[in-house]
């Protein structure tokens, strides 16, 4: 099996993922709560 | 009197005649080698077989038990997976090298001593290599003959093991072994360079990625478990292995994270898939086993299915890589069901084969009340759906569209990745056919509302937790590159290496060199044509420095003078009776030596 194929298609040196607008309050919102509740949790269990 | 012959035989002396057939036959004898295998494996009883003489010992070729068979299932029906998917490969090497390969690994399982275990781990680590050099080029040479390295040193440390537990204990039989010597500790060892514990894992997501592409679906089914497997058979229990396969679930998630090469991806999710089969090893409880047995036998299908999608993108595309892929669900929407199945059985979603086996390791875990392994369980749990659940489908198949636009990967090789498929969702809805051959009876349920539950909300937070981050922006951008990782020590650490001896040690050496062979030699010729001038010489250097001032000059000149007429006329300055004086000399010295010597006696 070939797998040496020449693709035509433009080969990107690095694939960024743009932010959307909005998101990123979102994000840190969440994840403060996510982690406080973790935190809680693995304070009562242990 | 069993009319069979050892399970390993069928694949090895197969494996020799492919390269004898053509076309169509080929193909057929070819698939056909797996199930004759297996039906030869069916006829053999619970035991020990095969048992010969050499040198003082017993050498068990074959001892069948439940642990071995649940493997030997397994590794049958992944070859026969692999050969399907293989089936249009036109390299003979391959195609015998891979059938090899997945002979020694049944020869493995097999064992029934120590030595039996050592020839086919070696056979094993040669054939792999011809999988990954058999792609032929250049990161491919150079991955392979590191692949070799570290699995002859693996094998030395396995050999020499070997031979101190022999001398320790007078017997080659393969059980359990505790962990309580040098002996013991090298075959631990051994067995872990396998396994691709933290440290010695480099090897893994060094050459799986640059095996050929049908090659990286044999090696990622049989070393790995095959170490896996040795280490249930000799160390279930040990409890350092609960902690080692801790770290081999956490720490692949972060290089899987920003890893680009996708089979690179898969590699580090195998080696974070395995660790949760050690930690249930390590636990060795009756669960604890069978959640690791049950996790490799599941693994091997849904690694290995990801593995056939990952390959079948390369074949059609030629590309691996995150940046270069998206969008392939328009071209090859048969392959990306295929990949998702496999991502969502990795992930354990309920329903798929994984749900019905890591959770055992996880119970076995919470049963032992070992919270701290639990949550790092949970969290490589999250991180898994993470980098291999959601990342493997959606950049190769979703994602950006790459503007790639090929076809359908060959039927044969979507035939194979349908087989494992259809047995990842099988052993995932029915797992009471899995826990039924087991090595301990199991009582265990996975389908249980609260475990469905926990389950849902884990992959829910992590497919929540991807998609902010992908939103917000944060999820860091794939980049065409080199992850360093514990190989460091060789691509860095081997170039400070060669400096040291290209350099300073290569000057040493060459001084060494001139002062040995060139300086001293020349120095002694020029002394032996007068020693007694050269001691004259050597005696008024030597008096010149403790001479009082007003005679130094006049020394000096001797000197300068005795160096002028060197070598000068040997004979006028020694008469034959300065000569009989040495030799008496010499002769008293050797009376005074030996008389000494007589009266130590």
């Amino acid at each position: 099996m070939n797998d040496d194929h020449i693709n035509t298609h433009e080969e990107l040196r690095e694939l960024k993922h743009d932010p959307v607008p909005g998101y990123r309050p979102v994000f840190y919102v969440i994840m403060t709560i996510a982690s406080l509740y973790l935190a809680f949790i693995i304070f009562k269990t242990l | 009197m069993i009319n069979a012959v050892h399970p390993a035989l069928v694949f090895m002396a197969g494996a020799l005649l492919i390269p004898l057939l053509k076309g169509k036959a080929k193909s057929a004898y070819m698939l056909l080698l797996p199930i004759l295998s297996f039906m030869n494996l069916l006829q053999i009883p619970a035991g020990s077989h095969w048992v010969i003489g050499f040198l003082e010992y017993n050498l068990t070729l074959c001892k069948i038990d439940r642990l071995s068979m649940v493997f030997g299932y397994i590794f049958h029906i992944i070859s026969f997976i692999a050969i399907l998917y293989a089936i249009n490969v036109k390299d003979d090497g391959q195609h015998v090298a891979a059938v090899l390969y997945s002979g020694a690994a049944l020869g493995v399982v097999y064992a029934g001593d120590l030595f039996t275990l050592f020839i086919f781990w070696e056979i094993m680590a040669v054939t792999a290599t011809y999988l990954i050099w058999a792609r032929r080029t250049k990161a491919s040479s150079s991955a392979g003959m590191r692949y070799l390295m570290v699995h002859l040193f693996g094998g030395l440390c396995l050999l020499v093991g070997i031979i101190l537990q022999l001398h320790n204990t007078g017997s080659v039989e393969f059980g359990h072994i505790d962990l309580d010597g040098l002996a013991s500790v090298l075959i631990f060892i051994g067995f872990g360079i396998n396994c691709a514990w933290p440290g010695f894992h480099s090897w893994l997501t060094d050459a799986y990625p640059e095996a050929t592409i049908t090659g990286t679906v044999f090696l990622s089914a049989f070393t790995t478990k095959c170490a896996v497997y040795a280490l249930a058979r000799g160390f279930a229990g040990t409890e350092i292995l609960i902690w080692i396969g801790a770290a081999m679930a956490a720490f692949p998630i972060f290089y899987a994270v920003i890893e680009n090469d996708l089979r690179r991806v898969l590699s580090y999710s195998l080696i974070n898939q395995v660790g949760f089969m050690v930690v249930g090893i390590g636990i060795g409880t009756e669960l604890g086993i069978n959640g690791a047995v049950a996790h490799a036998f599941a693994d091997i299908l849904f690694k290995g299915l990801l593995f056939m999608a990952m390959g079948a993108v390369m074949h059609q595309t030629g590309k691996i890589n995150c940046t270069d892929l998206g969008g392939l669900y328009k071209s090859m929407p048969v392959t990306a069901i295929f990949c998702v199945i496999g991502a969502a059985s990795i992930s354990a979603f309920p329903l798929f084969s994984a749900f019905a086996t890591k959770s055992m390791v996880m119970d076995a875990t919470a049963k032992d009340h070992l919270t701290v392994i639990w949550f790092i369980l949970l969290f490589a749990s999250a991180g898994v759906f993470h980098h291999a659940g959601i990342k493997i489908p959606f950049f190769a198949f979703f994602s950006h569209d790459s503007g790639i636009r090929t076809k359908e990967a060959p039927l044969n090789m979507l035939l194979a990745m349908g087989i494992a498929a259809f047995l990842c969702i099988f052993i995932g809805s029915f797992p009471g056919y899995l826990y039924r051959i087991l090595p301990y009876p199991v009582d265990y349920a996975p389908y249980t509302a609260p475990h469905v539950m926990a389950q849902l909300q884990l992959l829910f937070f992590s497919a929540l937790a991807f998609t902010l981050l992908m939103l917000s922006g944060i999820y860091p951008a794939e980049i065409r590159a080199i992850n360093i990782d514990a190989d460091w020590a060789y691509r860095k650490g081997s170039k400070a290496f060669m400096w040291l001896l290209t350099n300073p040690m290569s000057k040493f050496g060459a001084w060494i060199s001139r002062t040995v062979f060139d300086v001293i030699p020349s120095a002694l010729g020029w002394a032996s044509r007068n020693p007694v001038a050269i001691l004259k010489i050597a005696s008024d250097s030597l008096l010149l420095k403790f001479a009082v001032p007003e005679k130094r000059d006049e020394i000096r000149r001797r000197i300068q003078r005795e160096k002028e007429i060197y070598p000068g006329d040997i004979i006028r300055h020694w008469p034959i009776g300065t000569r009989v004086l040495w030799a008496i000399l010499f002769f008293l010295a050797y009376l005074l030596v030996n008389y000494l010597s007589g009266v130590k006696q």
